[in-house]
């Protein structure tokens, strides 16, 4: 089995609402699978098509290599999930909401419960009841609740929501772990761009039911990677000049970019370069295009 | 049916820890306390008279300070209170879990949405049941610490047959509850469907037409309108059990087959 989760052409509407419109996901065995998308963008709705909670309109849906649906059937003993916001059972305790969870899960082991709790590091809060909960506690007990059976696949909406910025970090190394140790395939959605770009070994973008975009590992180091950006007033000889120099650049948008290390490490020798060749520099700047630059071009640009 | 036994568990969890169940237990156990608070006004007309309008309603209400009346009261209010309380916690078994949104926690799940379904419809069964019993167990109780005459064990058991009856054919129609709480992903609909229901019911029975509308039928069978043989006909429990099974099957095929968005 190469994918872990596979979609053709999935497509949902609801009533003259296209909310996902032919889909074509591949998320391969052991991937950590950033899913981006501004609000409305069909993020959820693909989520819930993968784990059979809609019936989709056209297309099909595979999910660790079995098909998802008829009837809401699929390998749900390896898939673990948090849909949106984390919704245990109010009156129940952390402990009680777990044990629910493990039994409808089909665990007989109860000790898992307890194990979970210390590693989400719930334990304080075992006993109080799920209703008086923090907002992110609660969401340490949604993720505790889709960690319990030791899934093979975790589909996670919004996996940092609410968190602490140290619960963001453990959080994010919990998942990394499960990854690059256990073999995890994670499929994340988020639209805090810098939690998935830490995290997400390759990226999809949604806007307005479509995939847009898929970023590897190539693509997404090429965006992480910092850059040397230069503006004078003669673009045309002032390259030249730099490739002189053994420097090679483009000229984008009114400006040179140049990846080669080691104008990036020395910006100064550069612009001696420049000054020398009559092209002095009116501006010098290492820059790093991040991923939220790249996803705001994408989404803001498309209609 | 995968992991019954489990949903059973769970949803046995879920409504001993709730407060609702219990509150229709209370509310429920109004039904004997009224009716013996109403003996005690007739079996002391004077001092009754001094008490004006809860004076006038028990004698409306009961006519007569006895075992017969009680009971008749008690079916009654079987009835009529459990068409409501039943309904109460129907929606709150089912429309909780799209309220608090915790139905996506039951969807991708090793346990099929069946057994889960059909747990929820056992827990509603037992808990309309024993409340059922422990009114009239309730009744019992009231009715001897209130002293009134015309006891037999040939009445408490016909008695026991009414207002028993008069449950079991009220609950196999909360499944229509069940289904409307659950495709109105929430408390109100289901509220909505219930109030409608009994109104249409009466209706139904004051045209002379409730043997064939489902839900006069609990009501009829109570002797609110008189002697059951004279109201209903086989057709009548036929008429009952039928749309049951409807709404039953339509709970299931919700449940397993509709979009999920909550």
């Amino acid at each position: 089995m190469e994918f872990a989760i596979e979609t053709n052409g999935l497509t949902k509407r609801f009533g003259n609402v296209t909310a996902v419109a032919s889909v074509n996901l591949r998320v391969k065995c052991g991937e950590i699978y950033g899913f981006l998308g501004l609000n409305g963008a069909g993020k959820t709705t693909t989520i819930r098509a993968l784990l059979g909670m809609i019936c989709p309109n056209a297309g099909d849906v595979k999910v660790l290599g079995q098909t998802v649906g008829p009837h809401g059937r699929g390998p749900w003993s390896k898939v673990g999930h948090l849909v949106e916001s984390p919704s245990p059972y109010p009156e129940l305790s952390v402990r009680e909401n777990l044990d629910v969870a493990r039994r409808l899960h089909g665990i007989p082991n109860s000790k898992v419960v307890d194990e979970m709790i210390e590693r989400l590091a719930l334990a304080s809060y075992a006993n109080q009841k799920a209703g008086t909960l923090s907002t992110g506690n609660l969401q340490r007990l949604g993720l505790a609740r889709a960690l319990l059976h030791e899934p093979d696949l975790l589909v996670l909406d919004e996996p940092a929501n609410g968190l602490d910025p140290a619960g963001v970090i453990e959080i994010r190394e919990l998942l990394r772990t499960l990854a690059h140790e256990k073999g995890v395939t994670i499929f994340m959605s988020s639209h805090i761009l810098t939690e998935v770009d830490r995290l997400a070994t390759r990226i999809g973008i949604i806007h307005k039911g479509r995939l847009i975009e898929e970023l590897d590992t190539d693509k997404l180091e090429k965006l992480r990677s910092k850059r040397l950006e230069v503006r004078t007033r003669n673009l045309e000889a002032a390259q030249s000049g730099l490739q002189r120099f053994g420097y090679e650049s483009i000229i984008q948008d009114g400006t040179i970019l140049i990846d080669d290390a080691r104008a990036i490490e020395h910006p100064d020798v550069i612009a001696q370069i420049l000054v020398k060749g009559g092209t002095p520099p009116t501006r010098l700047a290492v820059e790093q295009q991040n991923l939220e630059e790249h996803f705001m071009q994408l989404t803001g640009g498309v209609q | 049916m995968t992991g019954f036994a489990s949903a059973l568990w769970a949803e046995t969890l879920k409504t001993i820890r709730s407060k609702v169940p219990l509150f229709c237990l209370i509310g429920f156990s109004m039904a004997p306390l009224a009716g013996g608070l109403f003996m005690l006004i007739l079996k002391n007309p004077d001092a009754a008279r001094s008490m004006g309008l809860i004076s006038t309603k028990a004698h409306i209400m009961a006519g007569t300070a006895d075992w017969p009346a009680f009971f008749n009261l008690l079916t009654q209010a079987v009835a009529a209170g459990g068409a409501i309380l039943f309904a109460i916690l129907t929606i709150w078994v089912f429309g909780r879990e799209f309220s608090d949104h915790t139905v996506k926690e039951l969807l991708a799940l090793p346990t099929s949405r069946e057994a889960i379904v059909t747990a929820k419809f056992i827990v509603i069964a037992v808990w309309t049941l024993a409340m059922t019993l422990f009114i009239f167990g309730l009744g019992l109780i009231v009715g001897s610490l209130v002293v009134i005459p015309g006891w037999s064990v040939e009445l408490a058991r016909t008695a026991f047959i009414n207002i028993l009856g008069t449950a079991v054919l009220t609950i196999p129609l909360m499944s229509f509850v069940a289904l409307i709480a659950s495709a109105g992903r929430g408390y109100l609909p289901a509220f909505g469907w219930t109030i409608l229901t009994l109104v249409l019911a009466n209706i139904a029975a004051v045209m002379g037409w409730g043997d064939w509308f489902p839900w006069a039928v609990p009501g009829l069978f109570s002797g609110a309108a008189g002697p059951r043989t004279e109201q209903l006909g086989l057709h009548s429990y036929v008429i009952v059990i039928l749309a049951s099974l409807v709404g039953l099957a339509a709970t299931f095929y919700w449940w397993r087959d509709a979009d999920q968005t909550r």
